[in-house]
């Protein structure tokens, strides 16, 4: 190898090395200085704390209340995902395989949903809950998070249902077995890859979502993780090392879901976002 | 596409179809109506709802809060634009070339940022960006370039920069890897072929890497705009839309006008004009592209 090849190559490698750390310096920073008391963080946050102190973690869900937003995050991303995963498969699976009146307009209206900027329905939405009397309930979180997240997930559901081969239903059929049958016996097991990519995508969306439940469920134990914190960002704006305990614990669980499935997560979101 | 042995199952299908496209009905379709309808309205929240035909429009094409709210939109877009698509693209390049190693540690720890709550993501800058305690001043300091210290979120010149650093680091990943995907379709001979004949580096990226990946820079531009429209949670969080009304975006506004002036008509007429905006960049980029390429084919032709 030339030493000019050498010299490049070594330029690139710190050029990229750069800048990942750069991606995952102020994450490291934030995980770091949590562990530090704020008089510490005053003083120095550019080094080590000089021993680990979990008071802040502690703080974060005695009187900050996160242990409740953590509930509450929780229980509407379980019921939501639930939600999304049988629609996206049951609607999924008849797109991709059913040709029947309206589905074309079904069609173009789940992908017109994918267009549409969210943040111009934030208002229109609160005033038709309002209306209804569903502000403040997690039922209006659940259905709205349902709602949002299904184009995406139809769409990836029925690409992969075109690639299975028919004659597995046929079979089915002849044999007698009814469509629900064959969807959850046949069709649903080779699926599982594609509803645990819609999984993962729904989780990170709903979890980190903020605008809709900001306006939504505002009520303080409704308040999801995003909204809690970025009150308590507002309220305790003095105690920073807290405020950083309580958001490495809201980013937490989705850090390690993209530890574990960080190519599935890539591609998905990717895949998901060029579609749209 | 059907058998017969398919067809006698059809009856099932309004049962399968019906949960799913009620609920986006409800939570998709009708806000639409019920912005368009408020919209005509002058209502703030109570019994009394009085129609008044385009009266919010007129207002609205006459507030200079929404249209310097909808102006920082524009600038946040052809900055972030700017710079995400520009360092994606040469991040991509650099970790496609040969030389590099770690390949999947860096797409690992570039995308990670976009996973990662807005929220959260936006505390944290806050922080950095603190005038007194925060890393960036302090760093500064630390190695001599006092001078280039800033109140990065307290100066209305700065802060909307501030802003869109913070939106280009989070989700410059996206970018990198829609770029990747396009670069690995490049096919290697042309690489080659060019290289025998003497092209460098710099050549072989404007004259072939460039123009094949044209469709791919394109997705990307387009998710760039739609995605500038969407900036609320960085600005409620860092800023508030504040010093002033600095760093205001339109969805920022709509949400004010709801929440602290409770003009509803009114707030339902920003959230269409906002919609329109969006959906007619959207269809002009397109349309923009169609053009190009249907120009292009025609020298080819």
């Amino acid at each position: 190898m030339s030493k000019l090849r050498k010299f490049r190559k070594s330029i690139l490698n710190i050029f990229l090395l750069g800048y990942s750390l750069l991606s995952i310096y102020p994450l490291l920073w934030m995980i770091m200085n949590s562990f530090k008391k704020n008089s510490e963080f005053m003083v120095n946050n550019m080094s080590f704390p000089k021993n680990l102190n979990f008071m802040n973690y502690v703080d974060a869900f005695m009187t900050s209340k996160m242990n409740i937003y953590y509930i509450n995050s929780i229980i509407v991303s379980i019921v939501s995902i639930f939600l999304i995963l049988i629609i996206i498969f049951s609607i999924g699976y008849v797109f991709s395989r059913y040709i029947f009146v309206g589905r074309r307009l079904m069609y173009v209206l789940f992908l017109f949903g994918m267009l549409i900027p969210t943040h111009s329905l934030l208002i229109p939405l609160f005033t038709q809950y309002k209306l209804m009397g569903l502000l403040n309930s997690r039922m209006a979180l659940i259905l709205t998070y349902c709602g949002y997240n299904l184009p995406a997930g139809i769409f990836l559901v029925e690409g992969f249902v075109h690639s299975i081969p028919r004659e597995l239903e046929e079979a089915a059929y002849i044999d007698g077995a009814n469509m629900i049958d064959t969807m959850l016996k046949i069709i649903l097991p080779i699926t599982k890859p594609v509803l645990v990519t819609s999984m993962l995508l729904a989780f990170i969306n709903i979890w980190n979502e903020m605008p809709f439940a900001l306006v939504l469920a505002s009520k303080d134990s409704l308040r999801t993780i995003p909204i809690g914190l970025a009150n308590f960002s507002g309220e305790f704006s003095v105690n920073y090392t807290q405020l950083l305990a309580a958001s490495v614990l809201a980013t937490l669980p989705v850090i390690i879901i993209y530890g574990l499935f960080n190519n599935q997560i890539v591609n998905g979101m990717v895949s998901g976002s060029v579609k749209g | 596409m059907e058998s017969n042995i398919f067809k006698q199952q059809k009856k099932y299908i309004p049962y399968i179809l019906a949960p799913g496209v009620l609920i986006y009905v409800f939570v998709v379709l009708t806000p639409l109506f019920i912005g368009l309808k408020y919209g005509f309205y002058d209502w703030s929240g109570g019994p009394k709802k009085i129609f008044i035909f385009f009266d919010n429009y007129i207002r609205l094409i006459h507030d200079q809060d929404f249209l310097s709210s909808l102006l920082n939109n524009f600038k946040l877009m052809v900055v972030v634009m700017f710079f995400q698509l520009i360092i994606a693209f040469i991040l991509a390049l650099v970790l496609n070339s040969k030389l590099t190693k770690w390949k999947d540690f860096h797409r690992f720890a570039i995308f990670l940022p976009v996973v990662v709550s807005q929220v959260a993501v936006s505390i944290l800058w806050k922080l950095i960006y603190n005038q007194n305690y925060g890393l960036l001043n302090r760093f500064l300091n630390s190695v001599g370039l006092s001078f280039l210290t800033q109140k990065w979120l307290d100066d209305p010149k700065v802060v909307l920069y501030s802003v869109a650093a913070v939106i280009i680091w989070q989700f410059i990943g996206i970018y990198l890897v829609i770029f990747l995907s396009g670069l690995q379709a490049v096919p290697n001979e042309l690489y080659e072929s060019a290289q025998i004949d003497g092209a460098n580096a710099i050549t072989r990226t404007t004259k072939i890497t460039i123009p094949l990946m044209k469709q791919t820079i394109l997705v990307a531009l387009i998710l760039a705009i739609a995605g500038s429209m969407k900036i609320f949670d960085h600005i409620y969080v860092m800023t508030g839309g504040g010093p002033g009304k600095a760093s205001t975006v339109a969805a920022m506004y709509a949400y004010n006008m709801t929440f602290k002036r409770f003009e509803y008509g009114y707030a339902s007429a920003i959230s269409m004009a906002i919609l329109l905006v969006s959906l007619s960049l959207i269809i002009i980029t397109q349309l923009i592209i169609k053009l190009i390429s249907n120009s292009e084919n025609k020298g080819i032709n």
